[in-house]
């Protein structure tokens, strides 16, 4: 399988641990990444606010280079996910099309809407698949019991996302039990980490964030997975924010999903960026014997 | 023919703040037609087991908004959620108030601040001036000017969406999805003479704390899609005035910052968003974080073909036009 990969900014920059990851985990699944230096941001859903046709014509850019080279696009962030999906979804409007099909001539591009844009978490449930993977699992994550957090963009809006169910969605989980850990359900998994309001109000984006962390934690979860770094930029870069505002420690060890996967699939944790993390993942791997417990 | 019966156990939220120490839930099992709706179940409920279920119900085919609830954790229409699908995806039904809205009995909710935060955004039409309302006729669109409400008008007020909004729930500033939907629909309607001093209003007026999550539209029975119309409410405001406040001036500082390299200049975009005073506030955190990802204050490498982008930028953003 080769795929036009996507990283995003953060994966690139402050979330760099997510890309060494997915590097590593493809690697090993015999998935090849193929590099493109001319992709633009997606525009994180923020662009999408300030000027919303700018924000489908730059991804209907970055979808015609994966058109290009006749790839399918590989995502590894829900909001990446989100946005290049819906660029794909609103050319279907002709007054929309028009306008953006216009302004890519003037730059020598055209796109003609035939590119698939597919996240990681899909990419490993549906085209590789869980059960595959299990057969490949050389450590087993057992005794860890994960909360998936999905990330908003990858399910909704449903209607365009056209993904699984968007209330009830069970890939993670799934995915999570071929590695051999333990996923818990709770409410948050599906609800939202705060981060786009991180800037806005950060008091409520960190409560909203500690919110779902307690949530997670009361249900039994020793680690949580997203398959969002900016969930993770909420759920762990500001852990320490959320836990006071929610009064509460936390200390919730918060793995990108190809850590998690990578972990189950013999990686280090170092080859997987877990030092970079700012809440320790210590004690998720003393629970899978990855590091002593300390005495 | 004679229509299947499937077994339908249905736990339901019983509280009476006047005379109970904490809620619980009561469990119910009935024989029901797959396609029988909740509300239906509860309707019999009532009927055959316990007369004192309290509960908002009118017209049953979901027009009147009564009868919304929390349904296996999401907000809907009772009348609209056939049994069949939920228990064969949860195995049963459990059934809960509407969230965000304190419990008055069972599953009626006080719904009061809902209600309030939409009077607050005056949903009413204000006159024109530029569009005179003509002596003795009622003002007509055309339809062009119609097909601008988009969905909105189909709105019933059920609540569904005020329940499901996380922002609502942990902000009390947020005025909720539905008032949201629904100032867009005045902003949108040409006989109306207030956009400029709606948009004026909403800006600092809770708009930005949308945090685009789209529960509201999943949750919404009339695909309104609330969320889709803030997002339009939050480019319509700032094409009228710019960045006002941390919500606006981040967009417009996300994308002023992409123009720059083509990816985000994570460290120029906190700069972007935040004064000089907000910014040493900050630096703590900031430190913390760069502690462990020393990417954070690093300017990025440009894009190859960012002339590209530019020259996007220039077509689409410099001299913008309508948005469609």
């Amino acid at each position: 399988m080769k795929l036009a990969y996507y990283p995003g900014c953060v994966a690139q920059e402050s979330g760099k641990e997510l890309d060494l990851a997915t590097r590593w985990v493809c690697r090993a699944l015999g998935i090849e990444l193929v590099d493109f230096p001319n992709f633009s941001c997606c525009g994180s859903g923020f662009i999408d606010e300030a000027n919303s046709i700018l924000n489908v014509a730059m991804n209907a850019r970055n979808l015609a280079i994966a058109e290009r080279a006749g790839l399918e696009l590989l995502t590894v962030c829900s909001t990446c996910q989100g946005m290049l999906t819906l660029a794909n979804r609103r050319l279907e409007e002709p007054a929309v099309k028009a306008k953006v099909d216009s302004a890519l001539t003037q730059i020598g591009v055209q796109y003609r809407g035939t590119t698939p844009v597919r996240h990681l978490l899909q990419v490993l449930t549906e085209t590789v698949g869980a059960e595959a993977i299990r057969k490949r699992v050389r450590r087993p994550l057992t005794g860890l019991k994960v909360g998936a957090f999905y990330g908003c963009h990858l399910l909704r809006p449903a209607a365009e996302m056209r993904s699984e169910s968007a209330e009830d969605p069970h890939s993670f989980e799934d995915l999570i039990s071929a590695l051999g850990a333990t996923p818990v359900m709770y409410r948050g998994r599906v609800m939202c980490c705060g981060f786009p309001i991180l800037f806005v109000k950060e008091a409520t984006a960190n409560r909203i964030a500690g919110h779902q962390i307690e949530d997670a934690k009361a249900h039994g979860a020793h680690a949580m997975a997203t398959p969002c770094p900016l969930c993770h930029i909420s759920l762990d870069s500001f852990q320490n924010q959320a836990a006071k505002s929610v009064g509460q420690e936390l200390d919730m060890p918060i793995f990108h999903l190809p850590q998690l996967v990578g972990l189950a699939l013999g990686a280090t944790p170092e080859e997987l960026g877990l030092p970079r993390h700012l809440v320790s993942t210590d004690s998720a791997l003393q629970r899978i014997g990855q590091v002593a417990v300390p005495t | 023919m004679e229509a299947e019966f499937v077994k339908a156990p249905i736990e339901v939220y019983r509280y009476d703040p006047g005379t109970d120490r904490a809620p619980r839930y009561d469990r119910f099992e009935l024989e029901l037609a797959p396609h029988t709706p909740v509300l239906t179940a509860l309707l019999k409920i009532r009927s055959d087991l316990d007369p004192s279920l309290t509960m908002r119900y009118s017209c049953r085919s979901s027009i009147c908004g009564s009868c919304a609830m929390v349904i296996n954790s999401k907000s809907r229409l009772a009348c609209q959620t056939p049994v069949g699908p939920e228990l064969e995806r949860h195995g049963r039904i459990v059934i809960d108030p509407m969230r965000n809205m304190p419990v008055l009995r069972d599953l009626v909710v006080e719904m009061g601040g809902f209600w309030g935060n939409y009077r607050k955004l005056e949903p009413h039409l204000v006159e024109n001036p530029d569009r005179p309302l003509p002596e003795g006729k009622t003002s007509s669109m055309s339809p062009e000017e119609v097909d601008r409400f988009k969905e909105t008008p189909r709105c019933i007020a059920c609540g569904a969406c005020y329940s499901a909004c996380p922002a609502v729930e942990h902000d009390a500033e947020f005025p909720g999805p539905m008032s949201l939907a629904k100032l867009y629909r005045f902003v949108v309607d040409p006989r109306d003479g207030a956009h400029r001093e709606r948009l004026l209003k909403i800006q600092t007026g809770g708009l930005w704390l949308c945090m685009r999550c789209h529960l509201c539209t999943e949750a919404c029975p009339k695909d309104v899609r609330p969320s889709e119309r803030i997002r339009d409410l939050k480019e319509m405001a700032i094409r009228l005035q710019g960045a006002t406040e941390h919500g606006s001036k981040h967009a417009i500082g996300f994308k002023d910052n992409i123009r720059e390299k083509g990816v985000l200049n994570e460290f120029k975009l906190v700069r972007q968003t935040y004064n000089s005073l907000e910014m040493l506030a900050q630096v703590p955190q900031g430190l913390k974080i760069r502690r462990k990802k020393p990417e954070l204050t690093q300017t990025p490498k440009a894009i190859e073909g960012l002339a590209e982008v530019e020259k996007l930028y220039q077509i689409l953003d410099d001299e913008p036009g309508d948005s469609p």
